[in-house]
């Protein structure tokens, strides 16, 4: 499995003001990309929130952890979504956008979304000082330390 | 959610904001009534609206809205949709309320260009529009 972004450049922002549905809605934009087996549910839309879609998967995996069959992950800015199904220790994973149904186990999506968690974190502290001090930014991203 | 006791106003932004001042910043719109019973179309909001999910956005993965929209005519769906639309909560913390309603005839295009006949917005606590786009 790979799940990875790609983080917009962005000059406009105020870092040091920018509030929780500031960066569920309208900062921090870029690319999905995201690989499951075979299964490509990537999306190059530009405009994905991506602190809120890992703050989201963040509390999806938690739901599946704490006994969820299943949880639907939704763009913000379309009717596109991104299903997880529990079966056993494995998740299913499919999209509205993409064919075919992916197999992970829940351990590794687990894995993969507390890396993408602290490798946003990092890529946005390095670019925007002023977002490590923000309480919206460590509400959503945690106090996570970025990996070397 | 119960709708029923609402009367809503859709109260939007015609009055402008000046100047370049970027997310984050405060959110200079014109008022526009508060009370609880209106939604307030910001003229963030619809700036955010226009970018993505207008005819002539270039933004891919995203519903657009059919060609001959005006501002009057978004508010007055916005309108429509949250007095009667379907309400459920906002998904996986994020906070506000989703509105979907069905026009029941064509008012934009999908993601993958078929015709879309429903529109969904996000109000948040402050029952403002956070988005809307068709689907």
């Amino acid at each position: 499995m790979h799940l990875d972004f790609r983080l917009n450049e962005d000059t406009e922002t105020d870092w040091a003001s920018v509030t929780e549905e500031d960066l569920r809605y309208r900062v921090a934009l870029g690319n999905l990309i995201f690989r499951v087996g075979d299964k490509d549910f990537s999306a190059a839309w530009e405009w994905i929130p991506l602190v809120d879609l890992v703050a989201s998967f963040h509390e999806i995996v938690r739901k599946l952890e704490s006994g969820s069959g299943s949880e639907t992950f939704e763009f913000t800015e379309s009717d596109a979504w991104i299903r997880f199904e529990k079966k056993d220790e494995k998740v299913l994973v499919s999209a509205s956008y993409g064919e075919g149904v992916g197999e992970i186990p829940l351990s590794e999506l687990a894995e993969a979304t507390k890396s993408f968690r602290e490798r946003l974190h990092g890529e946005i502290v390095r670019k925007h000082a002023h977002a490590a001090h923000n309480a919206a930014v460590t509400k959503l991203l945690g106090s996570a330390v970025p990996r070397g | 959610m119960n709708l029923s006791p609402f009367t809503v106003w859709l109260v939007a932004c015609g009055l402008l904001v000046t100047g370049g001042f970027g997310i984050g910043q405060t959110a200079k719109y014109a008022q526009v009534q508060n009370g609880a019973n209106q939604v307030v179309l910001t003229h963030w909001a619809l700036q955010h609206i226009m970018a993505r999910h207008w005819p002539d956005s270039p933004a891919t993965g995203a519903g657009k809205f059919q060609a001959g929209i005006t501002e009057a005519t978004l508010r007055d769906m916005i309108s429509e949709a949250f007095h009667n639309g379907h309400a459920r909560q906002n998904t996986h913390g994020r906070s506000g309320t989703i509105y979907e309603y069905d026009f029941q005839r064509q008012i934009g295009t999908t993601i993958d260009g078929g015709p879309a006949t429903r529109l969904r917005i996000v109000v948040n606590s402050r029952n403002e529009v956070v988005t809307a786009f068709p689907f």
